[in-house]
């Protein structure tokens, strides 16, 4: 067991001096970078940790955020339903009115074409009437009828209310009048004169008469006294109450 | 084999091969250590992963003795296993002899230890808590203390000393009697007794800081009473 001094006390400054060099390049950087990677190890579990926490957050204000969201839908349908439903109740008011406007005037409509298909059916039976009469009234029209028209004219010319025999008067007292006398038949004297002298009487004048025949009135007369036009013949009066009909149609 | 060979002198000093072997020892580790930890990364490779897994090691097994004060005392306790491990298995290379084979050595380191534990104790909770501890719990316990501090230290230096130099001189008796290929089962043994060796020497090492340092805070404790 020799003992050597030198060897002791360098064997002490070489361990100090390796204690030093093993510390500088061993232990601090190992140590370094395994205390790095806990800090990193720590930060990733921390922010993984507020990650999850975030998440989890996020997930209850999602949860929160469908339940208030299924609410709000539920409102929304539910006023909508409210809405349609008063839409329609109006709509459907609406198209009731309109169906009952339009049934209405339908039946107007109905009721104007069945009075308009009354009135042509009418017009039609009373030219038809019209037609037949004249028809049978031609075949009747002779001499005889037109003397009986005659006494029928005579007789209106002297029952004449005195506001027409004003009128003819009036109508008279144009300048170079001319009383126009139409028949069917030729008149003989006898009617021509007595006819003359009523229209004279009638007037206060001598105006001067023209006779004329004119078998398109059937039987009967036309007298033109200037504006003023006496019918009695039976087209006229054919015309007179087929008109007249018409008005109380 | 306990008389180092001089290589050559500094003046009056002769500088012998265990200083050599030492020196060589030193500029390996130096030189391992700078390229292993040049390029550390926060995710490891395999050299980074083992030397991570020694250092933790070592830190595992301070941090289980002296939880308090693992930093502290990590680096020399860590030098002790790794310089001791090295230096011991540094006998299998051929015409090398370990440093620790030499009782020069082994009580150099003894003393490193026997100045770190009152160092440690001393850091830890001050001169007169650490020298009160030496009257606990009776003063009369301070002589077999001091007895304690000398024999432990000397036990250390011995023990290595005479458990690295059996094994050499084993094998080379080994070697001389039965021939060349006798002795490997001798050498294998050799590194187990290595690695065991280091580890009762930085063991026991770090148990004494340890009970310097506990002993410091116990007395504070019993003070704060």
């Amino acid at each position: 067991m020799n003992f050597d001094w030198t060897t002791f006390v360098l064997e002490i400054v070489n361990f100090l001096i390796l204690v030093w060099i093993l510390k500088r390049f061993l232990y601090q950087p190992v140590l370094g970078v395994i205390a790095r990677r806990r800090a990193d190890i720590d930060k990733s579990l921390s922010d993984a940790l507020q990650i999850r926490n975030e998440a989890n957050e996020l997930k209850a204000r999602n949860e929160q955020y469908l339940i208030e969201w299924e609410a709000k839908k539920e409102t929304a349908q539910a006023q909508l339903n409210a809405e349609l439903a008063s839409i329609r109740e109006s709509k459907l008011a609406e198209l009731e009115t309109r169906i009952n406007e339009e049934a209405e005037r339908r039946r107007v409509l109905t009721e104007r074409n069945r009075h308009e298909f009354e009135r042509l059916m009418e017009e039609k039976g009373i030219a038809q009437g019209a037609a037949f009469t004249n028809k049978l009234l031609m075949r009747l029209a002779s001499t005889e009828l037109e003397s009986r028209l005659f006494i029928v004219l005579m007789e209106d010319l002297q029952g004449l209310r005195e506001q027409d025999k004003h009128v003819i008067a009036i109508a008279a007292e144009e300048p170079g009048l001319q009383i126009k006398i139409q028949s069917t038949f030729p008149l003989d004297t006898s009617k021509r004169g007595e006819l003359t002298r009523s229209l004279h009487q009638m007037t206060g004048k001598t105006l001067p008469i023209v006779f004329n025949t004119n078998p398109e009135l059937i039987s009967g007369f036309q007298i033109d006294i200037g504006a003023w036009i006496l019918h009695a013949n039976l087209r006229d009066e054919l015309k007179s109450f087929g008109g007249v009909l018409r008005h109380a149609g | 084999m306990d008389i180092p060979t001089v290589v050559f002198y500094v003046g009056p000093f002769g500088i012998t091969s265990i200083v050599v072997t030492t020196w060589g020892i030193m500029i390996t580790l130096a030189i391992c250590c700078w390229l292993g930890t040049r390029r550390l990364a926060l995710v490891p490779g395999k050299l980074q992963t083992m030397l991570e897994g020694l250092v933790l090691a070592i830190e595992d097994n301070i941090n289980a003795v002296i939880p308090d004060h693992t930093q502290q005392v990590l680096p020399f306790i860590a030098t002790l296993w790794l310089y001791i491990v090295i230096a011991n298995l540094t006998g299998l290379i051929p015409q090398l002899h370990s440093p620790t084979g030499s009782f020069s050595v082994t009580a150099g380191l003894a003393l490193l230890v026997f100045l770190s534990v009152h160092w440690f104790g001393i850091r830890s909770g001050g001169v007169r808590n650490y020298l009160r501890h030496y009257l606990s719990p009776t003063p009369l316990l301070l002589p077999f203390h001091l007895i304690s501090e000398v024999t432990r230290t000397i036990a250390l230096a011995v023990r290595l000393f005479g458990n690295i130099m059996s094994l050499e001189l084993v094998a080379l008796l080994v070697l001389l009697v039965a021939g060349l290929l006798v002795p490997v089962p001798l050498l294998m043994l050799h590194v187990i007794e290595a690695l065991v060796q280091a580890y009762i020497f930085g063991m026991l090492a770090l148990i004494y800081v340890a009970g310097a340092m506990q002993s410091q805070q116990e007395s504070k404790k019993g003070n704060d009473i």
